[in-house]
């Protein structure tokens, strides 16, 4: 049998068993976005869709719109819109530009292979159907901070 | 004359079958249940992923094992005077072809995420309202998992050898190897959790450089044995000693002045050609026949057995009297 899986195998989960160990929090960003939202600025994009995002210039209102400000408002962060296409949006939150992007899509959206989709949901009040929001990938603590924060606002 | 080769087992070598087959079917039971489970949490980990289609790549040797068994049960025929062994080796060549060809998909996909920098995402779910990190259920469902290869691994690997069954071999040598994959797609991610976004990566290229392992040697084992080179043991280690004590036990008879012999493996069982050059250069029907004989009492897998008189050797057969390695060797292998 191969024993180089064996050799190789102990260390690597030594390493992550210490890091784990080092009071890192599980699930962190690599990039730190959480840390850098809080207290601080959400960099939010929009994209026009129906009902749910309405824009006027570069005021950005709508349902989904005010669920991003009442989460910013948690973090005690202020939004900072930037309106564009969904490409436009997916492109900044490749590149570090964007924290976040609304416009309606939904779980069935084509850039999941870009960038991380959140869980559906169909409990935002004001909004009929069942929409997700965009971030940027691996980003896993601030994934968790806004589906966490969508899921007690769902059960409150 | 009777039928040559044999398609029935003696019945230590059925009892060791119909082990290996309850085996194998609570393996595949097995298989599908962890299949089942990782698919809840499979998420968007490359190495969660790259483990989980391993397990699915796992389920070919199993299923290939027990089409085979219904092929070489069959005696021979007109059509197929050599009986249906070979299928055995079929299946043992579309199994590495598969992981092979897998293999090398899954680790081309680790490689270039790794190289994309792609940042693996993992969400969250919703548990008793209680909102969790999916990656905790990805390593409870990889630790639970990781026990079970562990006991048909050995139970597997105690019965290839009886069988000489290089498919069922291969299949136990993968399952005890399991561990290494799904430790490491824990590893993966447990890195992701804590920010290192390349440990994922890295875990599904190594898991997939696992594979593609095992694909190329069983593929290459596979080959080997279906273009006739001499029989090889059950772990392809060394040449069978088979070959050497039939040409040794051919070369007692009192007949026969020199012997050597051509052994093939046609999976599970052996086709022998035994070259003999007769004493005073003649020989008569009944000496052939009872070195055919005294060859199938050997062993269960020499049954299938030509005596071929001739005026000398080919250079290509083993001749008798060879010691192919040291006897302290030889003895803890008896029945590979």
């Amino acid at each position: 049998m191969s024993r180089w899986r064996r050799v190789w195998i102990a260390p690597l989960l030594a390493l992550t068993l210490c890091v784990a160990g080092c009071g890192v929090t599980v699930p962190s960003d690599p990039q730190g976005t959480l840390e850098r939202v809080r207290g601080d600025e959400l960099r939010a994009g929009a994209s026009a869709s129906r009902e749910l995002v309405s824009i006027d210039g570069s005021d950005v209102s709508g349902p989904l719109a005010e669920v991003v400000e009442d989460f910013a408002a948690s973090l005690d962060a202020h939004v900072t819109w930037t309106v564009g296409s969904e490409e436009d949006l997916v492109d900044g939150l490749e590149a570090g530009r964007l924290d976040l992007a609304i416009g309606g899509m939904t779980e069935a959206t084509p850039w999941s292979e870009r960038v991380a989709v959140t869980r559906a949901y169909d409990t935002i009040p004001g909004v009929e159907s069942s929409v997700v929001m965009l971030l940027p990938l691996g980003e896993n603590a601030w994934q968790a901070a806004i589906e966490g924060y969508l899921d007690k606002e769902a059960a409150g | 004359m009777r039928a040559m080769g044999r398609t029935d087992l003696p019945p230590t070598q059925q009892k060791a079958l119909r082990s290996a087959i309850r085996w194998e079917w609570f393996t595949i039971g097995y298989s599908i249940l962890t299949i089942a489970l990782i698919a809840l949490v499979v998420g968007g980990s490359q190495a969660m992923r790259t483990a989980w289609i391993e397990d699915m790549l796992s389920l070919i040797p199993q299923i290939s094992f027990l089409v085979a068994l219904l092929f070489i049960r069959r005696p021979p025929t007109r059509a197929f005077p050599f009986g249906l062994h070979r299928v055995m080796g079929v299946g043992h060549l579309v199994a590495g072809v598969a992981l092979l060809g897998v293999g090398g998909d899954l680790a081309y996909e680790a490689i270039s995420g790794l190289i994309r920098a792609e940042h693996p995402s993992i969400g969250t779910v919703v548990v008793f309202g209680q909102t969790v990190w999916l990656g905790w259920f990805m390593v409870a469902v990889m630790t639970v998992t990781v026990i079970g290869p562990f006991f048909y691994g050995h139970a597997k690997a105690k019965l290839a050898p009886k069988l000489h069954n290089k498919v069922l071999y291969a299949d136990a040598d993968m399952a005890k190897a399991d561990w290494t994959s799904t430790v490491a797609s824990i590893v993966g991610v447990l890195g992701v959790g804590v920010g290192l976004w390349w440990l994922d990566g890295g875990a599904a290229l190594f898991i997939s450089a696992g594979i593609v392992w095992d694909g190329w040697r069983n593929s290459r084992a596979a080959v080997r044995d279906l273009i006739d080179q001499r029989a090889r043991t059950v772990d392809d280690s060394r040449p069978h000693p088979l070959t050497a004590r039939v040409a040794d036990r051919v070369a007692e008879l009192p007949w026969v002045r020199e012997s050597a012999v051509r052994m093939r493996d046609m999976g599970q069982v052996f086709h022998v050609e035994v070259f003999v050059v007769p004493e005073h250069g003649q020989v008569r029907v009944d000496e052939i026949e009872e070195a055919r004989r005294a060859v199938a009492e050997l062993d269960w897998k020499v049954q299938d057995v030509v005596v071929v008189p001739a005026a000398s050797l080919p250079p290509e057969a083993e001749p008798a009297g060879r010691q192919e390695e040291p006897a302290a060797q030889r003895r803890h292998h008896g029945d590979a």
